[in-house]
């Protein structure tokens, strides 16, 4: 009998095997099952509508299935470990964002940065420091007069990570001190600004679109965008070496994929990024639709956990 | 006048065939949603979500708007038959619903609930509709140091539910606040109490826990006692047809109005949400109360307090969504991406841009309760039969919905064992006299009160809970309502003495 359970045992055991060489051998024709889009955040966010609109669109050029599925929790580690500890085969696709990153500096991720293949960049969205609309202070220097004179009273309100480390670049930049306020959902602390509880929130143009009672001062990027032509960069007003800084959103998958299957998304983003319905999704709300393939995407990872290392650890 | 034109105009968008079909399959959705533990309101939203990506936005946006209501109605049903809330909102609902049930009279508590929700729901919208702007004037006026006093008269709560058992209660409550230090710090993000383990870092998710304390615990607690055979719910005779006259409705206007007016207010501050409201409206009605001493005894006036502020506050966390764009609740922020896919952006641009589509929501929500009063009805004698399953059967039926609703929260396994062991945990200090709902208070407000506390000292130090009035007479009230008790206890307790 024992001899019998341990024949079957070994049966079952070659077939995992199989199984597993299988899949290397199915790399050559990606993709053959469903693909897992891995949204690190819970249903109905920013990321998950933006992954979804992916879906939809995708299936204009691909006869792939995609299945979106959320794994939340731990500020994206959740999603990040999940994807990790599949085979690095491309079938586990993750919507990842430069809040990762942040979060992956600040709460100490126990997975290597580069255990992730950052494939594509695909959302740039600039900056924007915005202010009460109907309060006194409501430009860049209305902002550095009014710090001045309060003395590093001035209240910044941000959800911790990007947002915050912008906040601290631009005080640097700037010369000027504040408190900053961390909130942990952008609404209330576009709220405590709207009430003038705090002065100055900084976060992306699509925070202040239907909200008449905020205004963008200026937004970090190389020149004024068509949607917002009264919003002057940062550049304008004499604040320099901001202009890259940016939130931005795309895909990853578990480091070591194979070229091809990386190669099959890079067609697929291309066709992606020149779909009209896409741009327009992103444009309206002031993105900047781009495609950063692997290597460079990789080195800007690379560059970003330095500076956030520098801001968060001093 | 303007406002009555843009209200016709709203009610003749929803009176097609579309909307009405999307309100009553958004009522049907959101009673079963609150009802299942597990499935919160905002998750109910977030699930539904997908499906109105290609419906038209008006009848998509009623639809979740109707299931975000009808979801804090259907908490009550398992709040009061099996006491099980299946929200955080109806906790306190099952204070006075499930000893109604012990006493064979479900359906007195299931008729309260139902009407004063579909009260408490009016009188929301119509604030909404009426005072939205102003309103949202008020909310944003809302310093940190208000919000922390705010959470901290939600705790003094604790001290008049306790009643004689207060230092039960009070234990109960810290533990409450204990477990939400665990996580990551959201302020200055030190890890506390992760031990590595990544599932902490967001600390335990108040849906597990509650699911663990009162559905878990109750089925242990009844294992243990072998009571597999039936639940003392009163003679088959008691059970057949006890609901509420309109005369006992009547009799209950002044409970449900004010607790609807006081919970839509809550409502309207980001980051309250129903279940303070819940909450607190009940002791404000046990405080207002002839006969506070029945309150926890089975008093429908309790029944009617919690759920007309849930229900209340949906059309008060719609204030800062619409004359803002700033979502005041888990489910609202929901809505936000309803409308974000459709190209609609939340905010007072809207009732210029679309006020076909805000006039219509509006009217769709007045509509929704009145969907919600026949489902509640016509459903009302189907909820009290769960109370008739044989425990053999319903036992087991718990423990499986229990499991899979916390395991949807996150589609984490991590949570299941979380649900487990809150279960454990539950039974075994219920054992011992503690009370479930302050440990649920003490989870619900403890994070509200540690941020907005730690927000308003680096805003303007210790002084600023004294300088600012609102704060001050808050904290003010605070204290005595957290006091009077224990004066009105000692008080009596030197009166018996006296009379020894």
């Amino acid at each position: 009998m024992k001899k019998f359970l341990f024949t079957v045992l070994m049966v079952a055991l070659t077939f995992c095997l199989f199984a597993e060489g299988q899949q290397d051998a199915a790399a050559a024709s990606f993709p053959e099952k469903p693909i897992r889009v891995v949204v690190y955040a819970g249903a109905g966010g920013q990321l998950d509508i933006t992954a979804r609109k992916f879906v939809e669109i995708a299936a204009k050029y691909t006869n792939a299935t995609f299945v979106v599925e959320n794994k939340a929790g731990a500020g994206g580690l959740v999603g990040w470990e999940y994807v990790v500890s599949q085979p690095a085969d491309g079938y586990n696709l993750m919507a990842v964002t430069k809040t990762l990153i942040a979060n992956h500096v600040k709460d100490e991720f126990d997975v290597a940065p580069m255990s992730l293949d950052w494939i594509a960049f695909l959302i740039n969205d600039a900056e924007a420091i915005i202010t009460n609309a109907n309060s006194k202070i409501r430009t860049i220097q209305d902002i550095i007069a009014d710090a001045k004179a309060r003395a590093g009273q001035q209240i910044w309100v941000t959800p911790p990570g990007v947002d915050e480390v912008m906040t601290y670049k631009f005080w640097d930049k700037t010369g000027i001190s504040g408190k900053y306020v961390p909130y942990d959902a952008g609404g209330q602390a576009m709220a405590a600004v709207i009430g003038q509880q705090a002065q100055v929130y900084v976060g992306n143009p699509v925070d202040v679109r239907g909200k008449p009672d905020l205004m963008m001062a200026a937004i970090s990027a190389e020149k004024r965008f068509a949607q917002f032509p009264d919003v002057p960069t940062l550049k304008e007003l004499g604040v320099h070496g901001l202009d890259a800084e940016s939130f931005w959103r795309g895909f990853a998958v578990k480091a070591g994929t194979p070229a091809n299957v990386v190669a099959w998304y890079d067609d697929l983003f291309a066709k992606l990024t020149a779909d009209p319905d896409w741009k327009q999704f992103n444009e309206k709300d002031g993105m900047e639709v781009v495609h950063i393939k692997k290597d460079k995407f990789n080195t800007i990872i690379e560059s970003e956990i330095k500076d956030f290392k520098a801001y968060f650890n001093k | 006048m303007e406002l009555l034109g843009h209200m016709l105009e709203g009610f003749g968008n929803v009176f097609a065939v579309g909307p009405l079909i999307a309100v009553a399959i958004g009522v049907f959705m959101g009673i079963l949603v609150g009802a299942m533990p597990g499935l919160s309101p905002s998750m109910g939203v977030a699930l539904l979500l997908p499906f109105t990506f290609r419906l038209d936005p008006l009848i998509g946006l009623v639809m979740l708007t109707a299931v975000y209501l009808a979801s804090n109605y259907g908490g009550s049903i398992t709040a009061i038959t099996i006491n099980t809330p299946g929200t955080p909102s109806a906790v306190a609902t099952a204070f006075d619903g499930y000893p109604l049930t012990q006493q064979g009279k479900a359906g007195i508590g299931l008729g309260h609930s139902l009407v004063s929700s579909v009260v408490g729901g009016f009188v929301g919208i119509v604030i909404l509709i009426l005072f939205a702007q102003p309103l949202a004037k008020i909310a944003v006026k809302m310093h940190p140091a208000e919000y922390f006093a705010l959470a901290l008269f939600g705790l003094t709560t604790v001290a008049s539910l306790g009643g004689k058992n207060w230092a039960k209660a009070f234990v109960a409550a810290l533990i409450g606040l204990l477990i939400n230090t665990i996580g990551i710090d959201p302020i200055s993000s030190v890890k506390r109490y992760t031990f590595g383990v990544t599932a902490l870092f967001d600390g335990f998710d108040i849906i597990p826990a509650l699911i663990g304390l009162f559905a878990l615990s109750e089925v242990f607690t009844k294992l243990e006692e072998g009571a597999i055979k039936s639940i003392d719910v009163g003679d088959a005779e008691s059970r057949k047809d006890v609901w509420p006259t309109l005369r006992e409705y009547w009799d209950h206007r002044r409970v449900t109005l004010q607790s609807s007016v006081f919970g839509t207010l809550i409502g309207i501050f980001p980051g309250a949400g129903s279940a303070i409201a819940s909450f607190l409206a009940y002791d404000l009605a046990k405080r207002t109360s002839k006969h506070p001493e029945t309150f926890g005894k089975g008093n429908a006036e309790g029944v009617c307090a919690a759920e007309a502020a849930n229900s209340a506050s949906v059309g008060g966390a719609m204030v800062p969504l619409l004359t803002l764009g700033i979502p005041g609740s888990a489910a609202t922020a929901v809505l936000v991406g309803a409308l974000m896919i459709h190209d609609l952006v939340p905010g007072p641009m809207l009732f210029t841009s679309n006020p076909g589509l805000i006039y219509g929501l509006f009217a769709s929500m007045l509509v929704a309760n009145i969907f919600m009063l026949f489902v509640g009805a016509l459903g009302g004698r189907l909820w009290l039969k769960v109370i008739k399953i044989s425990p053999a059967v319903l036992l087991p039926m718990i423990v499986a919905v229990a499991f899979i609703g916390s395991f949807a929260v996150k589609n984490s396994l991590f949570d299941v064992g979380a649900c487990f062991v809150f279960g454990i945990a539950g039974w075994m200090l219920k054992r011992y006299g503690y009370p479930m709902a302050p440990i649920v208070l003490g989870m619900v407000l403890g994070k509200l009160a540690e941020v907005n506390f730690r927000r308003a000292v680096i805003m303007g130090g210790y002084s600023i809970f004294f300088t600012r009035p609102a704060s001050a007479i808050l904290l003010i009230i605070s204290v005595a309502a957290f006091a009077l008790p224990f004066i009105q206890a000692s008080k009596e307790k030197r009166k018996s003495a006296g009379k020894k």
